[in-house]
């Protein structure tokens, strides 16, 4: 058999082992591949298909919702740089600082996070039409599943930062509709499981990453009121804080079955921020004004924010090596910019728009970083380069921490 | 002396036929003064009477007195061995202890009162523990000894310490044994279960600890199977029996000092007519309060970190790291409208800070999932480290600060959330939780009291939030209230002071509210619940007055401190039984349901089990 076939089978081996074997099973060592290989043989079927797909399979097989964290922090940064650009009139000086911003970074960054939202959506219908058995098995996992919301608030978060669909035409509600039903699908499906199904209740099912359920309720919400819908905007809004009470209740307890999180994952846990923020933007354009309890969010926001950057330890493991979670960390710094900007312009004072400013530069300068590292380690991101012979325990481990990931 | 020391032979000879220690045989065919003053060379007693020390000749003798002489904290003797040898002892009175020559006598006071009860339950073995040990009675000579020695501390009382409490100085005793060394004083040389305990000391106790070996809803009763690492026979040096805890006393008096302002000035109390100097002389007693906790815990910490930090890592304990800070808002809030109306606005950061920095890391400790999670040490004591946000949000906003009180709301109600829902749901994974009710559940009553008005304050009028915040507070106080009849049979602890200001609160906020819609049932409420707290406080006060000068065990061995790292060896054992006596395996069971759950197992089998132990280690260090 081929080599590049040996590992495919033996990925979506594993990948139906995940779903069906005990726990005992996952753990192979990566330095003696001859086991699971050897397993590999009994499954004749799937390494068929795989070398009929030959070029686009490796893409698929590794590409996984995960990856739409990159578009978050692309799209959340356009709506950061189109919100800062358009300074009120009596702004504060600082603010004033950011009108010199050339109007064509802002295009630049737009067009940049569009076409990376277009190519993952790509990947990911492709994904979807050839390997739905792994898609499956994303909707089945725990954090997985809660990937499936990124998409659909990365293109919401573009539809709010786009330059030329203003709220009140035609195209943004069709498309507002078009996002906000999966979503909307989603959230029956998943907060549904929570309460009745007998074994994904919520003390087992949540972690972090089920906040990024709550946050895609609430950039509805904030979408639904830019255009003037107020009652949506406050369904959607009641819909997300309600469960966002249950979530943050229960992720705080640290239940044994939530605190199941791998180390790798930890970043995740900056999401913490990122739901308050984001609760505290969709208030702001419900109510008009950035009342108490705006301010309330934004500051439990920012209270939670310097919680997780006073404990560095938590996130030591998983940044001792590039990986795609690197991106977990820069779109709730990107939401808790936009809330802290939102908020200066209704405070005004001189200590509002420094914390402005210094959060603003922190998400921007974590997103370029990210972008950086991301370049740099192309062979780890960009999925032709999956090795295929080489049987080095770097890219094993690689492997085997992407594969429960997911 | 002599006469006393016959009715001690002769009470020691009716309750212990059994075995006379060989000192007691040798005594009665000695003078006593010796018996006094043996190993007293390095000790006070060697300051009070230096003439009378005479050297023993019956080298057995040497060991055994010492044990029974030095059981105060000055007794300076230096053993290795912790033997007690259970010395029955005379069943002196307090007033009968007139000579200074009789300090050495209270050191056994424990070991006697318990030979008086079995003496009169029948046989028990002698050795009983201690732990569960009434009342000692010298308290008031020991007090004075310690004043006495608190003088000279440092300097020239530490060439005699008893090394058995230098694991839980400040330097664990290297910088002492160097400045001995300089000194020319002879070189102590440390033996091997020195240097364990040295070690055992250096490292932080996991928070499991904690649960395997302590019990009482407090945590701070030692089960059987435990071994401390200090003394248990002995009365421990007053520093190291000062608990954290006894910062509630400024907590309760200072909350009394503001409901006398408001019962003072409020529109709704003033047909009562009550005089504002109340408020003045109990807010100079509450500062006074202050003034000398702080500075006796200072000293605790400058001279036994060791033990603050013991105190820290405590799961319960650390709560009441928060109480000095709310004690001082509690001040400023009280401060008589005579001596200022208007405080600094920096006089608010400044006690806040601490408060933040205390709340990154207990709240971070909850979120982040170690160890500490909230799931697994939830507790009412909880509620303290919640409170303070809502009294530093009430005492900002009527300071006319508008965004920093804000932000301590915020952050306050997000976790007194979380608490309020964890606490509600008396998860099996929570180990401390009362299982009967307890004075600690009136904690719960604080955070709404307070919330409602910090709410009323910070919106300017005593609107919805405000009102549904305080009927929370209302109904959960009358459904304590009502149950009453289960807060007898505990022993009294000092922490109780902590838990009258709830009380306090809540008939603040009535008042508060009684302001706003003033009406007769609102008017008998406030008075109600104000003279309830009021009395509390007295009798907590009688109570404690009775405890320290009466009872004299204010400050009991501080057992949670010295609990050991090593577990027991039978200890499997004994939390089997300890499972069946609670009948509560399910316990476990749910756990490990949680944990093997299906869901489970993708994410834990990536997870290199000894690498993921690590960091939860790492972080617990944080």
């Amino acid at each position: 058999m081929h080599p590049r076939i040996y590992r495919i089978t033996q990925f979506t081996t594993i990948m139906k082992e995940i779903t069906s074997q005990p726990q005992i099973e996952l753990v192979f060592d990566p330095s003696n591949n001859t086991t699971t290989q050897s397993q590999s043989h009994c499954d004749p079927p799937v390494a068929k298909k795989c070398s009929l797909s030959f070029s686009l399979t490796p893409i698929l097989t590794k590409f996984h919702a995960g990856y739409f964290r990159i578009s978050l922090s692309l799209c959340s940064q356009a709506l950061l740089w189109k919100i800062l650009g358009e300074p009120p009139h009596n702004a504060h000086a600082l603010r004033q600082l950011f009108s010199f911003l050339p109007s064509t970074a802002f295009a630049l960054l737009w067009s940049i996070a569009l076409s990376t939202l277009a190519f993952l959506s790509l990947i990911y219908i492709l994904r979807c039409l050839f390997h739905s058995e792994m898609v499956k098995a994303e909707f089945l996992h725990h954090v997985g599943v809660n990937y499936l919301f990124a998409p659909w608030i990365s293109w919401l978060l573009l539809l709010q930062s786009s330059p030329f669909i203003t709220p009140k035409s035609v195209y943004y509600i069709v498309l507002w509709w078009v996002f906000v039903v999966p979503i909307l699908v989603l959230d029956v499906k998943i907060y549904g499981q929570w309460f009745t199904k007998g074994k994904r209740f919520v003390s087992v099912a949540a972690n972090p990453t089920s906040q990024i359920s709550v946050i895609g309720n609430l950039v509805a919400a904030r979408a639904a009121s830019k255009m003037g819908w107020r009652e949506c905007a406050i369904i959607m809004f009641s819909l997300a804080m309600a469960h966002y009470l249950v979530l943050f209740v229960t992720l705080y307890q640290g239940l044994a079955g939530s605190n199941s999180l791998p180390a790798m994952l930890r970043p995740v846990f900056f999401l913490f921020i990122a739901a308050p923020s984001m609760a505290s933007l969709a208030w702001v354009s419900i109510s008009g004004t950035f009342d108490n309890a705006a301010k309330m969010l934004f500051f439990l926001s920012l209270f939670l924010f310097l919680s997780l950057v006073s404990r560095p330890n938590l996130f030591r493991k998983s940044m001792k090596k590039y990986s795609l979670v690197w991106w977990a960390y820069s779109f709730p710094l990107t939401v808790l910019a936009l809330a802290s900007a939102e908020y200066a312009e209704e405070v005004k004072g001189g200590m509002a728009h420094v914390l402005m400013l210094g959060l603003s530069a922190l998400s921007v300068l974590v997103s370029l970083a990210l972008m950086v590292f991301s370049a740099t380690n192309t062979n780890m991101l960009v999925l032709d380069t999956l090795p295929v012979s080489t049987t080095n325990r770097s890219s094993d481990s690689q492997q085997s921490d992407s594969v429960p990931i997911l | 002396m002599v006469m006393e020391n016959n009715k001690f032979m002769d009470h020691a000879k009716q309750n212990s036929p059994e075995e006379i220690p060989s000192l007691l045989q040798f005594l009665s065919s000695n003078e006593v003064e010796g018996f006094d003053i043996v190993g007293g060379k390095k000790g006070l007693n060697n300051q009070s009477q230096p003439s009378e020390i005479k050297p023993l000749n019956s080298s057995a003798m040497v060991t055994d007195t010492a044990d029974v002489q030095s059981q105060s904290k000055e007794s300076h003797h230096h053993r290795k061995d912790s033997v007690s040898i259970s010395m029955p002892s005379s069943p002196f009175r307090s007033d009968e202890f007139q000579t200074p020559k009789s300090v050495a006598f209270n050191l056994s006071e424990k070991e006697s009162s318990t030979m008086i009860s079995d003496s009169t339950a029948g046989g028990i073995p002698m050795h009983a523990k201690s732990h569960s040990q009434p009342i000692p009675k010298g308290f008031v000579v020991e007090r004075t000894v310690e004043n006495i020695n608190f003088t000279h501390h440092p300097s020239v009382a530490s060439r005699f310490r008893d090394r058995r409490f230098d694991s839980f100085k400040t330097w664990s005793g290297k910088l002492e044994r160097q400045l001995t060394n300089l000194r020319g004083g002879r070189p102590q040389e440390v033996g091997p279960e020195e240097e364990t305990k040295k070690s055992e000391m250096e490292t932080n106790l996991p928070v499991d600890r904690y649960f395997d070996a302590l019990e009482g809803p407090e945590l701070d009763t030692l089960r059987a199977s435990e071994q401390i690492l200090l003394p248990e026979d002995r009365t421990w040096p007053f520093l190291l029996r000062f608990p954290v805890s006894s910062f509630g006393i400024c907590l309760g008096v200072s909350s009394q000092a503001i409901l006398w302002k408001t019962l003072a000035t409020s529109e709704s109390t003033k047909f009562l007519h009550i005089t504002p100097l109340i408020n003045l002389v109990l807010w100079f007693i509450a500062v006074a309060l202050v003034v000398v906790i702080f500075s006796v815990y200072l000293m605790k910490v400058i001279f036994y970190f060791e033990a603050v930090r013991r105190e820290y890592y405590h799961p319960i304990r650390v709560n009441f790291f928060f109480a000095p800070w709310i004690a001082l808002l509690f001040l400023a809030m009280g401060v008589p409208p005579s001596i200022t109306k208007t405080l600094p606005g920096a006089l608010w950061y400044v006690v806040m800070t601490p408060i933040f920095c205390f709340e990154l890391k207990l709240y971070g400790q909850w979120m982040s999932g170690g160890q500490r999670r909230l799931s697994k040490v939830a507790n009412p004591s909880n509620h303290l480290a919640i409170v303070g946000n809502f009294v530093g949000a009430l005492l900002g906003a009527s300071m006319g600060l508008k965004e920093g009180p804000l932000f301590f709301f915020a952050v306050g109600l997000a976790h007194y959330t979380v608490l309020f829902v964890t606490l509600y749901q008396r998860l099996p994974t929570n180990e401390t939780l009362p299982k009967e009710l307890h004075p600690v559940f009136f904690l719960f009553v604080a955070a709404p009291s307070v919330a409602s008005m910090a709410w009323a304050r910070l919106q300017g009028s005593f609107d919805y939030g405000a009102r549904i915040a305080y009927f929370i507070c209302l109904f959960l106080y009358f459904s304590l209230a009502v149950r009453i009849n289960f807060f007898r049979g505990f022993k009294f602890s000092l922490a109780w002071w902590a838990y009258t200001f709830p009380m306090t609160g809540a008939a603040i906020a009535t008042i508060r509210y009684s302001n706003e819609v003033t009406n007769v049932v609102t008017r008998i409420l406030a008075v109600t619940l104000s003279s309830i707290s009021s009395l509390v406080v007295t009798a907590l006060l009688v109570t404690t007055i009775l405890h320290a000068f009466v009872l004299r065990d204010l400050f009991l061995n501080d057992i949670a401190i010295a609990i050991s790292e090593k577990r027991p060896k039978h200890h499997h054992h004994r939390k089997w039984l300890h499972h069946l006596r609670h009948g509560s395996s399910d316990h476990k069971d749910i756990e490990n349901y949680l944990k093997f759950s299906p869901e489970g197992k993708y994410v834990e089998a990536c997870v290199d089990p000894r690498s993921t132990e690590n960091e939860e280690s790492i972080e617990n260090k944080v």
